[in-house]
């Protein structure tokens, strides 16, 4: 008896060490953006300054569970904001996951739909959970009480309706995909889903970019996703590439990383490096 | 000499048992059409865009059916599966079976109530294990509690692999002793001492189908089952009787587990618990040496464990690792505690997630520090590889190990 009380303090104890560990670690008051490596496939978490946590994105399966649980403190399981970049598999598949482990307060997503049974299972479990839908199209914004904000750059309505008809999107072309812009203070950052040079190109057009620190190179790398010019207006500091090792579409693609290379872009790799992870206290930011 | 005729008895009867099963060896062609039904006792897994469902054909062959994602099949359904069967022999001589994307229907699984009622029991524990615990934890203390693996990173349960630790997540001996030990302590202070202990061996029953009805598990609730109802019965519990009934009725009812690594395993490092452990504890000094000191226990618990049963490892994995004795003793102390908070953390979890929760959030730093422990140990290497290891060498070291245990256990 005597011993297992011990066991019980000591258990007791290490608890209250792991928790003062993990808060000082979890609330230092800066913004983390991290690209989780998923394999081939997108998810983007962010941890805002004072803790509330944004998902754009959750990859084919439960990997990102681990980026989760790694970068959040044990205790939380609330997701404030959970983005949909596009219905595609790669993107939204660990989202099942996600929700049965997580409670979501908003799920924003394009108006689409894909047919495929995974989609819908989405859509039901989104719908069990009594989770509002926002569909989200260009100029559409979100702010945190803490200095967050995203901004949804593209597509709008008429691009949506001319790309994807009857709002219907089929499981191995991309066209549109969201196009959003984090900024904390002077620190900006632009995530491109799998959207091709065109909706780009008309992004990119429609706004007026000065510094951006992050570029998220689109489609894991695709030659389709990116061209010289588009990366010249955006001239980011870095540029991250969310992909699997060996993966069978022969992602990232030689064409955009010498694209990159040609512009000096310090380029940085899921496949490679694992999980990116990106802090910013509003003025600098660094990679960790 | 009784003992040798009834040995040569059963020896005949196991004999004929495998003359039979065999005879007409009947593995599946390849490419052939086959349709069969089946009871899933283990949780499909989910590797990217598909689903892996493990299965057995006639309890012989092992199939592993390969299908999409959705609709999700679950441990306790009972499938109808149909299509053309993929046939291959592997390089260590082995063979393996698999079916892709073929028809499958599910009859409902609630005809057989007590198999639905387990598997409702069973998701409800590994969704409150996962909305407690960081992914890693929750998968590491499913695998320790209940032996369950299918939710378990790739890249952890390599490592576990490579450390020589795989073993503490399948459910086994240790987990019977503590579930049926912990069952009959807490009821004998409610019921009387026979029925504490008929509820005990209900209980153990019940933990060895929720966790999949594995080899070693079902070995090891023979075992305790044969010992609590040796206790009902008030006889002694002969331990090394237990093995050997549970080895053959198995065998008996299954042939084909003697092929089957993990029944092997299973069953010779029990062995070696009963023979090689005591040596250590031959003298008085030893025993106390053994009691004072921290992880004494489990140093002769794994050295014993790892004697009886290096062929079986090198055989089939190709390698050893030499940190595994280190990294056991590290770990193998944290078990018995997690199995407990662990255990608590579910059935709590089950009827109020809260109060769950609190136990499993206890279980947390022990966790971290048992994965921290595993991913060192896995990066420094310190791997043995052994190409090929030949029968007679097998033999010959039991034999030795045979001759060396039972002349120490004489003086």
């Amino acid at each position: 008896m005597k011993k297992s009380a011990v066991i019980v303090f000591l258990a007791i104890f290490l608890l209250g060490a792991t928790a003062v560990f993990q808060y000082s670690k979890f609330y230092d008051g800066r913004l983390h953006l991290i690209f989780c490596d998923v394999g081939q496939g997108d998810a983007i978490f962010i941890r805002t300054p004072r803790g509330k946590n944004i998902l754009i994105d959750a990859g084919p399966g439960d990997n990102v569970l681990s980026c989760l649980s790694n970068h959040t403190p044990f205790w939380e399981r609330k997701i404030s904001l959970a983005i949909l970049t596009h219905p595609h598999n790669d993107h939204f598949a660990g989202f099942n996951q996600v929700l049965k482990r997580y409670e979501v307060s908003v799920f924003g997503m394009e108006k689409l739909e894909n047919k495929t049974q995974g989609y819908k299972r989405l859509v039901q479990d989104i719908n069990n959970n009594n989770i509002k839908i926002n569909y989200l199209f260009a100029e559409d914004s979100f702010k945190t009480e803490d200095g967050l904000k995203i901004y949804i750059m593209a597509p709008n309505e008429s691009f949506l309706a001319k790309t994807s008809p009857n709002n219907i999107i089929g499981e191995t072309k991309e066209f549109s995909s969201l196009i959003t812009k984090i900024s904390y203070g002077s620190f900006h950052v632009i995530l491109t889903g799998d959207s091709q040079v065109e909706e780009l190109k008309e992004a990119v057009d429609s706004h007026n970019l000065s510094s951006v620190d992050v570029l998220q190179v689109p489609h894991h790398g695709s030659k389709t996703g990116l061209n010289s010019k588009i990366l010249e207006v955006i001239k980011p500091k870095i540029a991250v590439i969310s992909v699997g090792a060996d993966n069978r579409y022969g992602h990232p693609t030689f064409y955009i990383l010498n694209l990159l290379k040609d512009l000096s872009i310090k380029t940085y790799r899921t496949d490679l490096e694992g999980d990116v992870e990106i802090v910013s206290d509003r003025n600098s930011w660094l990679i960790q | 000499m009784k003992l040798i005729t009834i040995s040569i008895i059963l020896f005949t009867f196991l004999f004929l048992r495998f003359f039979f099963f065999y005879q007409n060896p009947s593995h599946p062609k390849d490419g052939g059409y086959i349709s069969f039904r089946t009871t899933l006792l283990s949780e499909p897994q989910v590797i990217g865009n598909y689903q892996r469902i493990y299965t057995t054909l006639d309890q012989k062959t092992k199939i592993f059916v390969f299908t999409s994602i959705y609709p999700e099949y679950h441990y306790g359904d009972v499938l109808i599966i149909s299509g053309n069967l993929k046939y291959k022999v592997l390089s260590n001589g082995s063979h393996i079976s698999s079916m892709n994307f073929p028809k499958i229907e599910a009859v409902k699984s609630s005809e057989n109530y007590i198999l639905a009622f387990i598997s409702f029991i069973r998701q409800k524990i590994v969704l409150v294990y996962e909305r407690s615990l960081p992914a890693k934890s929750a998968s590491l203390l499913l695998g320790i509690v209940f032996g369950i693996k299918e939710a378990m990173p790739k890249e952890f349960s390599d490592n576990l692999k490579m450390t020589g630790v795989t073993h503490v997540i399948a459910a086994s001996g240790m987990n019977v002793t503590l579930v049926g030990g912990f069952l009959s302590s807490i009821l004998v202070f409610f019921v009387r001492r026979q029925i504490a202990l008929f509820l005990s061996v209900i209980g153990i029953l019940f933990y060895a189908v929720l966790s999949g009805l594995e080899p070693s598990i079902v070995r090891a609730a023979v075992m305790g089952i044969m010992a609590f109802s040796a206790q009902i019965l008030g006889r002694q519990r002969i331990a090394s009787y237990g093995l050997f009934v549970a080895g053959y009725s198995m065998l008996f009812i299954l042939p084909s587990l003697l092929s089957d690594v993990g029944f092997q395993l299973s069953f010779i490092s029990t062995l070696g618990l009963l023979y090689i452990r005591p040596l250590f504890e031959r003298t008085d000094r030893a025993i106390k040496l053994l009691k004072s000191s921290i992880i004494g226990d489990e140093t002769v618990t794994t050295i014993s464990a790892q004697i009886s049963t290096l062929p079986i490892l090198l055989v089939n994995f190709g390698t050893y690792s030499l940190w595994s004795i280190l990294t056991n003793v590290l770990v193998l102390w944290t078990i018995p505690i997690l199995m407990i908070l662990g255990g608590v953390g579910a059935i709590l979890g089950i009827i109020i997630e809260p109060v769950g929760k609190l136990f499993l959030y206890l279980c947390l730093p022990l966790l971290i520090y048992f994965e921290i422990v595993i991913n060192t140990f896995a990066n420094y290497g310190g791997i043995l590889k052994i190409e090929n290891i030949s029968w007679p060498i097998i033999l010959g070291y039991y034999f030795i190990l045979f001759s060396l245990v039972s002349v120490f256990k004489k003086k």
